[in-house]
This record gives structure tokens, C-alpha cells and sequence, in this order.
């Protein structure tokens, strides 16, 4: 947000508040609690990268293969775009598949 | 003559089993998409599944005298109750109704075993929105098999997560939450009564599940042995320690043992009380290295460690008769560690992918 300049002066003021939060003096390895979003129910405000990828950009951290973490991220909406919605739409998804490394095939289909 | 050499041998052989401090049991492990799997742990093989009606098992939680197992589970926000002896399922319902859901992830009974302790929300359906609580203490009757009192929890400790294991003092008259502070409750009024600054060391990825084996395997009753956390208000230097929880008196000691990791896991105690074990997770994605630690909870120091191979999620758990570790999930395979070289021993192919729910063992 460099490119934006205060032009009266309730803008500098708030830029001025803005750059005093963010130039506080801390210790070096102060480190304030992460803000995490309110997910009130199921899936719908949670977005992350899909199975490609991991947290870090990489694959390192993918579990080993990537069907064993279908499951709790199935029931924890982690990723809720590339796998079903267990609490809300599809507690069925898995009925049929007790392992999902061996068995992912019988995985039920999920239709928008 | 043969009789006598019968008698004797069938004599000795009672007498060593009375002798013997600990013998393998029976695991129990949550398993997708709705069971309960039982295993031998001397066989390192599932014998019985048992199906729960109301879902996937999210949570497990022994009774105090160990004949009753506590399942909750996440699909229609159930509990159900199982009899270790026989292995039924003795109580079984949902939460939900149509118009009103429950979230929660686990609870504790209390000893009575007429009402069951949970921490979670409602949320009500209304005609054109969703009206969700607050997090609150929650209540159930396990006979009437409905949400008889709730309390909101106190506003500074509204946080996001559902998670933080509960432990019910002996005289049942006081809550315990762990969560990023022990939170103690009044079981009268389910108010909110005192904290304490220490937290339960816990990380993405390694739920809180380490009170299926720690709590069975106390030694001393009415007191919660555990690994814990402190940091100092001002650089925020974590140090990790046990700490001794007394249920009953609200007291506790802690003995600082070193700086934290980056992550640790809850504490599993042999049965005999004096050896504890951790899993220790340093670094993450790729440079991510595991350690088992060994303590010896006498002295309250740490003895030795050895590194084993990481998975990217997992749970930790110790055997019944303490002489195995167990490192299981995400995925359907337990790998087994000898508990005295802290070297991979064997592993356990299960019929079910394992679940969140932890690990509770019976002898």
C-alpha cells in the first residue's frame, strides 16, 4: 500500500496511526498471537491451496502418499474445495472406503 | 503324581501373572468412516470392529474404573458409550435435531456416569440465517440424552479453536479445560473460577490426544501428570516442564525441564509410573525432524532421545504394558517403537483408516 498517499488530514492521521502500530518497538522474538478466522460452521469460509501444494508453497509437507490425508481433511474442511464436506452435505462420502490409500476408487461422487 | 505337576505348573503360572507388572491390552482406535477398531496388542491385529450409529469417532475417553469407554463423534454430534467388558454399546444418541446442531470434540463423564462434560457451540437454524453461540460448558445427560445446562465461557477465553482436552476433579465438583491456559471451572454454575498460565504443548497436525494413555496410567489418583508450557511475559521464550495437577485442591507444581520445541506432544507414561515419553518436532515442510524423548518423571529430567523417520501428521501413543510406542495416522498402519532402545520394532497394517480420536488402551 505504498503507492497510496494521505491527501487531507484525516488520512494522514490515519496513516499516521496505521505506521505506529506497525513500527512498535518489540522484542525480537515477540511473537503475537496469529489472528485465525471465525469459521462458524463447515467449509464455507475457509480457502487453501489445494493437494499440489503445501503450506509452504512446496510438496515436502504433504503426507506420504497424499491419500492418507484425504480423510481428516474431509472431516475437518481443511481443504473444502478438492474434498467433500463431511459435517454439512456429504457425511456419506466415505461410507464406502474404509482406506483411502487402497481403496480411494469407491470414494462417492459429489455433484454441485 | 501328574495332577500334582499340573497343579504346580498351573500355580506357578498364576503366581507369574500376578507378578508381572504390566501385560499387553487391548487397543482401541477410532476408524473411517464409523468404527471402532479393537485391537490385540500382542497380535498387532484388529479382532473387532464395532460400529457406532451416530457417525465418525472423534473422541475417546476412558471411565475413571475403566469399564466404560466414551466415543464422541462428529457426524450427528453423538455419544456413545461402550462397555469394555462385552464390547456393546450400551448408550447411543445425537445431539443434533433438525433445527439445532452442536460442534464439539470431546468431553469427560463424570463419575456417576449420569452426565457427560462438553465444550463447544449450538447452532440454531432459523428461517433465514444461522444463530451460533458462544463457546460454552456444556452439560449432557446421558439418560435423558439431551443438553441439560450450559455457561458461556468468559469473553478472554472465546477462542477459535474447539479443541482442549476436559478433566473432571475426583469430588466432581470442579472442571478442568486445557487449552492455551488451564481454565478451572465450578461444576456448580459451570463459571469460570481461575486460570492458570500454563498451556498444554500441542501442534497442527498432532491433535490433543495424549489423554487416552496419560490419564489411564496414573499413578497417583486425582492427579494429572503432564508435560506443560510456560513463556516469560517479556521476550516470550517458551520452556517446557512437567507439571503435577492436583483435581481435587486446584494445585499445582511445575518443574521447568528446558526451552520448548517447536512442537511437542502430550505425555505417555509407563505403568509404573516412572517414565514418561514425548515425541519433539523440530522444523516443518521439508527440514522437519522428529524425536522421541525419555524422562524420567522421578527426577522430572530428561534422559535420552533418538530420532525416528516423520510422518506429516501422526499421533503418539505407548502400549499397554509400556514396553511399545506407537506412532499412527494419518493413514490406516500403526509403526511400533521399542520403548527402551527408542528403535522402530515393527508395524501393524489395521482395516480402517485411523481417525482423530486418539488411542485408549485396556488391560
Amino acid at each position: 500500500m505504498k503507492h497510496l498517499r494521505p491527501i487531507n488530514r484525516k488520512a494522514e492521521r490515519i496513516d499516521q496511526a496505521a505506521s505506529m502500530t506497525e513500527e512498535d518497538v518489540v522484542a525480537l522474538q515477540q511473537q503475537p498471537d496469529p489472528k485465525k478466522p471465525h469459521v462458524p460452521m463447515g467449509c464455507s469460509l475457509a480457502f487453501f491451496p489445494g493437494w499440489e501444494v503445501d503450506a509452504g508453497g512446496g510438496t515436502a509437507g504433504l503426507c506420504q502418499p497424499v491419500e492418507r490425508d484425504i480423510y481428516d481433511c474431509y472431516v475437518t474442511c481443511f481443504w473444502p474445495v478438492q474434498v467433500a464436506d463431511h459435517v454439512n452435505y456429504s457425511p456419506d462420502w466415505a461410507s464406502n472406503c474404509a482406506i483411502a490409500t487402497k481403496d480411494w476408487r469407491k470414494l462417492d461422487l459429489v455433484f454441485p | 503324581m501328574k495332577t500334582l505337576r499340573l497343579g504346580l505348573i498351573a500355580l506357578w503360572a498364576a503366581a507369574t501373572a500376578a507378578l508381572s507388572p504390566a501385560q499387553a491390552g487391548t487397543m482401541f482406535l477410532g476408524g473411517y468412516p464409523s468404527q471402532l477398531m479393537v485391537i490385540d496388542e500382542a497380535k498387532g491385529a484388529v479382532t473387532q470392529e464395532i460400529d457406532l450409529k451416530t457417525g465418525l469417532p472423534m473422541s475417546m475417553r476412558l471411565s475413571d474404573d475403566g469399564k466404560l469407554l466414551y466415543a464422541t463423534t462428529i457426524t450427528t454430534s453423538g455419544i456413545e458409550v461402550v462397555d469394555i467388558a462385552t464390547r456393546k454399546i450400551v448408550n447411543s444418541f445425537s445431539l443434533n435435531t433438525p433445527g439445532v446442531r452442536y460442534r464439539f470434540t470431546g468431553g469427560v463423564a463424570d463419575r456417576s456416569g449420569r452426565y457427560f462434560y462438553i465444550l463447544g457451540t449450538r447452532i440454531d437454524k432459523g428461517v433465514d440465517s444461522y444463530r451460533i453461540s458462544k463457546q460454552q460448558f456444556m452439560v449432557v445427560d446421558l439418560q435423558t440424552k439431551a443438553v441439560v445446562r450450559t455457561a458461556d465461557l468468559e469473553p478472554d477465553d472465546q477462542k477459535f479453536s474447539f479443541r482442549g482436552a476436559l478433566m473432571l476433579s475426583p469430588d466432581g465438583k470442579t472442571l478442568y479445560a486445557f487449552r492455551d491456559k488451564v481454565i478451572v471451572v465450578n461444576t456448580a454454575d459451570l463459571k469460570t473460577v481461575d486460570h492458570f498460565d500454563l498451556a498444554k504443548p500441542d501442534f497442527p497436525g498432532m491433535q490433543e490426544v495424549s489423554f487416552g494413555g496419560g490419564v489411564g496410567r496414573l499413578q497417583t489418583p486425582g492427579q494429572f501428570v503432564s508435560l506443560f508450557e510456560t513463556e516469560d511475559p517479556y521476550i516470550h521464550n517458551k520452556t517446557f516442564g512437567v507439571a503435577r495437577l492436583d483435581l481435587d485442591t486446584r494445585q499445582f507444581s511445575f518443574t521447568p525441564i528446558g526451552p520448548s520445541p517447536k512442537a511437542l506432544s502430550g505425555l505417555e507414561v509407563s505403568p509404573d509410573g516412572k517414565f514418561g515419553y514425548t515425541v519433539a518436532v523440530i522444523g516443518d515442510l521439508g527440514s522437519q525432524r522428529c524425536e522421541f524423548w525419555r524422562f524420567d518423571l522421578d527426577k522430572n529430567r530428561a534422559l535420552d532421545k533418538a530420532e525416528f523417520p516423520c510422518r506429516r501428521r501422526f499421533y503418539f501413543g505407548i502400549s499397554g504394558d509400556g514396553r511399545k510406542l506407537y506412532i499412527y495416522g494419518a493413514g490406516f498402519d500403526v509403526a511400533v517403537y521399542d520403548a527402551k532402545t527408542l528403535k522402530p520394532a515393527t508395524a501393524w497394517e489395521l482395516t480402517h483408516d485411523i481417525t482423530m480420536s486418539g488411542m485408549v488402551i485396556t488391560r
